[in-house]
């Protein structure tokens, strides 16, 4: 059965269905998205289990004609995609059902809309092919377009444009760099491919990779966002209606860094070589600038877009840190930060529901009042913290392992982050839940009602769960992550014959190894 | 002699007389039978330009010449009338126009444009442009009631006179040099040994494709386009915005590619297209961010889309060509759709206000005229995207990366205003009155149709692919 075909196209065939619904059943309407989103997520759930471990090449694959000239469907998974198609498909039933309330008028529309994000977004993680890749990228801003600019804030139009154009420069460039690639297969072997595979092996010059590398890197970066290209996020997120924050923020900003992981750095090694310094900078800047921002700011929603910032700037480092520690925590850590992050918007959701605004002078001493979400609440931001414990411990400790053993100085300068997120989360919590409650109308808050403690339950769980039991995840990874930096170095080693890289793999191999059998001695 | 050639044609012109006749003695509640004679006319007439598929048929002394590409070309004419007499039914009625005239003026203005596709003689080729020009003309002016219509007609016409003279002059001075009127006769001559196409027979070149580019609305002969597309009924505009391009870079790329095929130093000719294409990408997308009035919006993107495809013709690539034409063909007839189903009796509603808010007003409406903008503004997985990859991709591949990146830059700019609209559509409240005819059955079909046209060929394009890559094969 094509599973992957399946998992990728299911949310879409259940959108169309979706518009055919008559205007008045808003009812079955949004039980048939959630149905169908449910659903995606089983698939995907088979596909974890079906999944082998211990090889590094793409499992599920499919590979059919469609446009002819290279223009073919292919598509597989592998240990890199694997998890970011899970978290994609584990979160969208929850940002639909968290939406329940918070939309009120056209919630066919907006399902609509999500279950098309959704299919656009798997699509990106599972295609193997750069042009179903970019047919993906780009289809998919069309319903986080609508998203942000219809269900959005006061300033959505503004933000929905921002987001699109921006995110089109960054493409449009990468898309005359595909052309380029394209006729570079074709002359270099008379056949015509854009598949993953093939364009790996293709050995490039200098000169025209730094092009074609900053092409890619600029729609990566924009989309990541790296430090002066991030003007975008803080707009989009706050303008967006919850369920479309979260999923901007846990599963879009993740496509910029699997775009680099997945095609910037390996098909490219010897420019991106040249521009890893650069861009690890860039990165620490990010981490501090971020963070400070996110300490300077009113409104709960900034707040966490800014400390996306942050973190999406250690994500980053780690990634162009380039050994197994920091990849794989790079990796893992773009499951957290979907977790955290993602528990975040969703719970100050949940308080804008109640209180009409996001400033944080207008809440206080809430923890009284609502206390289960109190407690949630606190599981989100010490699991965005890292926290021991929790699954934002593992994935920033495997990041600061890789990014010491690649460079002492930028990992002194990116350990701010433990020290700023605690500041400004910690000082957010405090200012929010603690404290004598200065409105009256906090005291008519509920807590938690049924609905929400479904869309926030699950979520806690798994940070827990990806917190006591990381094997569960790096288990799966391994085999991949080894092939990647596989072919990121012996590019550059058989181009250069240097050890440019200073660590070599396998004397690296061991202490990870080490380091997760702890931890996996742990639940076994 | 075998006139089978010219069965195609003669359908449309003997349904355009038809229609002329029948205008003289039907009673005037059955004026719209009218429509559906040249309904019929059309379906025969695409009915014989299929049979001649792969035949090569031709007729006086090779003057007329169905080769597959004219057959493709041809059929898309066909299909661009169907859906402009499917869209003018009812919209004629509503804006009192005459029907025996509108529908033989059509008529007329098609087969025009098929002579010109179909001839590998210039002559020929003007001969159909002027049939096209002037039945344009007097199509611009038929909303007798509305000065802008009339005006339209008038600056089309003035205008079109001197690009038709500037041609005239042109082709003088090209036979002059090349000693032909064949297509073939004057690329041998281009193509010959230096010198023997003189300084005079260059600059005749350059007249042409300035007569061409008028046509065509390319930079800097495009003046005339947004007060034109403005002021002619909508359906008319719709033809302005589609079969003057088809048959315009048809002809232009049978001129002129294989100049430029093989590698060979690129002529000065080459460079001056080059200009014109970067010039059209970036004033129209320009122009186009300060429209509010829909109808000069899509004018000034129709200018922008002809720089697109320029870029096709710089490439040397008949089939990104085409790809490009056929999907330009379907989301443009699509979004003038969309503008004739927002009329009723007597009013027209094209201001970008008139728009607020009608996502869900009318949902199907503005949802395919979104999608259509998405076409033209080129995201997947429509036919814009995919007809601009392909371009694209074939300019690239001629080492023009350069001239892509402007292009992208340009077509990066036109997703703001294209977006702007669909912005207007769903995400503002209704800020004027509108209150639109909804029982058009004809107009929904031609909504309809280019809908999944534009989506069909944006995701499994195979069987046009192949047709084309015959088309093009066949012409050199």
């Amino acid at each position: 059965m094509p599973l992957l075909s399946l998992l990728t196209f299911l949310p879409l065939a259940g959108g169309l269905v979706l518009i055919f619904f008559p205007r008045e059943r808003t009812r079955e309407a949004r039980a048939f998205a959630l149905a169908v989103a449910l659903a995606v997520f089983l698939v995907s759930l088979a596909v974890y289990f079906g999944f082998e471990a211990g090889s590094g090449a793409a499992q599920f694959v499919e590979r059919g004609r469609w446009i002819g000239y290279g223009l073919d469907y292919h598509i597989g998974i592998d240990g890199i995609s694997l998890f970011l198609v899970l978290l994609t498909t584990f979160l969208t039933p929850i940002a639909l059902l968290s939406s329940w309330k918070a939309v009120d008028g056209r919630l066919k529309e907006f399902s609509f809309f999500m279950l098309l994000l959704e299919t656009g977004i798997i699509g990106v993680f599972v295609s193997m092919n750069l042009f179903l890749f970019y047919v993906f990228w780009e289809a998919m801003l069309i319903p986080m377009y609508f998203l942000i600019g219809i269900w959005g804030g006061q300033r959505r139009i503004y933000a929905t444009l921002k987001f699109v154009l921006f995110t089109m420069f960054g493409s449009l460039l990468m898309l005359v760099a595909i052309f380029v690639l394209y006729a570079r297969y074709h002359q270099a072997t008379g056949g015509q491919s854009l598949a993953f595979q093939d364009l790996y092996g293709l050995s490039l010059p200098p000169g025209l990779q730094t092009w074609l590398f900053l092409a890619f890197a600029l729609a990566f970066a924009i989309k990541v966002p790296l430090f002066p290209l991030h003007t975008w996020l803080p707009d989009a997120h706050v303008e967006a209606p919850t369920a479309g924050s979260v999923i901007l923020a846990a599963v879009l900003l993740k496509m910029g860094a699997y775009g680099f992981l997945r095609l910037g750095l390996p098909l490219f090694p010897d420019a991106a070589r040249t521009f890893l310094p650069e861009l690890s900078v860039l990165a620490v800047i990010g981490i501090i600038y971020g963070g400070f921002m996110a300490l300077a700011q009113k409104d709960m929603k900034s707040l966490v877009a800014y400390s996306s910032v942050s973190h999406m700037g250690l994500i980053m480092l780690a990634l162009f840190s380039l050994n197994i520690e920091s990849t794989e925590g790079a990796l893992y850590q773009m499951l957290n930060h979907g977790l955290s992050t993602g528990a975040l918007f969703l719970c100050v959701g949940i308080l804008y529901e109640r209180s009409h605004t996001r400033l944080i002078k207008d809440h206080g001493g809430l923890s009284r009042q609502m206390p289960v979400f109190s407690a949630v609440f606190l599981v989100a931001t010490l699991s965005s913290m890292g926290l021991p414990g929790l699954n934002g411990f593992v994935g920033e400790i495997l990041c600061f392992f890789g990014i010491f053993a690649a460079n002492k100085v930028l990992a002194a300068l990116a350990v701010s982050t433990a020290i700023l997120s605690a500041a400004y989360l910690l000082w957010l919590f405090g200012r929010v839940m603690h404290g004598p409650i200065l409105d009256p109308k906090i005291l008519d808050f509920e807590d938690m009602n049924r609905r929400e403690r479904l869309v926030l339950g699950p979520v806690v769980v798994l940070m827990f769960w990806l917190g006591l039991f990381p094997g569960t995840v790096l288990r799966k990874m391994d085999a991949s992550v080894t092939k990647y930096l596989h072919t990121v170095r012996q590019k550059v080693e058989v181009q250069e014959k240097t050890a440019g890289l200073s660590l070599s793999l396998s004397s690296r191999d061991g202490s990870v190894k080490r380091f997760k059998s702890h931890f996996e001695g742990g639940h076994e | 002699m075998n006139l089978r050639a010219l069965v195609p044609l003669l359908c449309l012109v003997v349904g355009a007389l038809a229609d002329m006749l029948l205008e003289a003695f039907l009673p005037k509640k059955n004026k719209d039978h009218l429509g559906y004679v040249a309904l019929v006319s059309l379906v025969l007439s695409g009915f014989f330009y299929i049979r001649s598929w792969g035949r090569d048929l031709s007729c006086f002394g090779g003057s007329l010449t169905l080769d597959r590409m004219a057959v493709v070309l041809c059929l898309a004419f066909v299909a661009a009338g169907f859906f402009l007499v499917l869209m003018s039914l009812k919209y004629i009625v509503r804006q009192d126009m005459n029907h025996g005239e509108y529908y033989a003026l059509l008529l007329f203005a098609l087969s025009g444009a098929m002579v010109m596709v179909s001839s590998p003689n210039i002559l020929v080729v003007f001969l159909g442009l002027e049939i096209l020009s002037v039945s344009s003309y007097a199509l611009a002016g038929m909303k007798k009631n509305d000065p802008g219509s009339s005006e339209a007609a008038v600056k089309y016409f003035l205008m079109g006179s001197f690009a038709s003279a500037f041609l005239v002059f042109g082709l003088a001075l090209v036979y002059g040099a090349a000693a032909s009127l064949e297509i073939n006769g004057i690329r041998a001559a281009l193509m010959g040994r230096a010198g023997s196409f003189g300084p005079g027979g260059w600059a005749g070149l350059a007249l042409v494709i300035a007569g061409f580019g008028f046509k065509i609305a390319l930079v800097p002969f495009h003046m005339w386009a947004p007060d034109v597309y403005q002021g002619a009924p909508t359906p008319v505009t719709a033809l302005f915005s589609i079969v003057p391009k088809l048959a315009g870079f048809a002809v232009l790329f049978r001129l002129l590619a294989p100049l430029w095929g093989g590698g060979a130093a690129k002529p000065v000719i080459w460079w001056l297209l080059w200009g014109v294409a970067a010039l059209t990408m970036a004033v129209g997308n320009l122009a186009a961010l300060r429209q509010r009035n829909l109808k000069r919006l899509l004018a000034y993107s129709s200018i922008a889309h002809s720089g697109y495809i320029l870029l096709a013709v710089l490439a040397g690539d008949g089939a990104a060509l085409l790809f490009y034409l056929v999907a330009y063909l379907f989301m443009n007839a699509g979004a003038f759709s969309a503008l004739v189903a927002m009329t009723r009796e007597g009013r027209e509603y094209v201001d970008l206000d008139d728009f607020a808010g009608i996502g869900f007003k009318y949902p199907w409406i503005a949802a395919s005229f979104a999608i259509f903008l998405f076409s033209l503004a080129g995201f997947p997985p429509t036919a814009g995207f995919l007809a601009k990859f392909y371009v694209f991709s074939a300019a690239v591949r001629q080492g023009q990366a350069p001239l892509v990146v402007i292009a992208v830059l340009a077509s990066l700019i036109s997703v703001f205003y294209y977006l702007r609209v669909i912005v207007f559509m769903y995400m503002k409240d209704p800020l004027a009155e509108v209150d639109i005819e909804t029982d058009q059955p004809a107009l929904y079909l031609v909504m309809f149709i280019c809908l999944c046209g534009v989506i069909q060929l944006g995701i499994w394009p195979g069987n046009l692919l192949v047709l084309i890559r015959q088309a093009v094969a066949s012409i050199f």
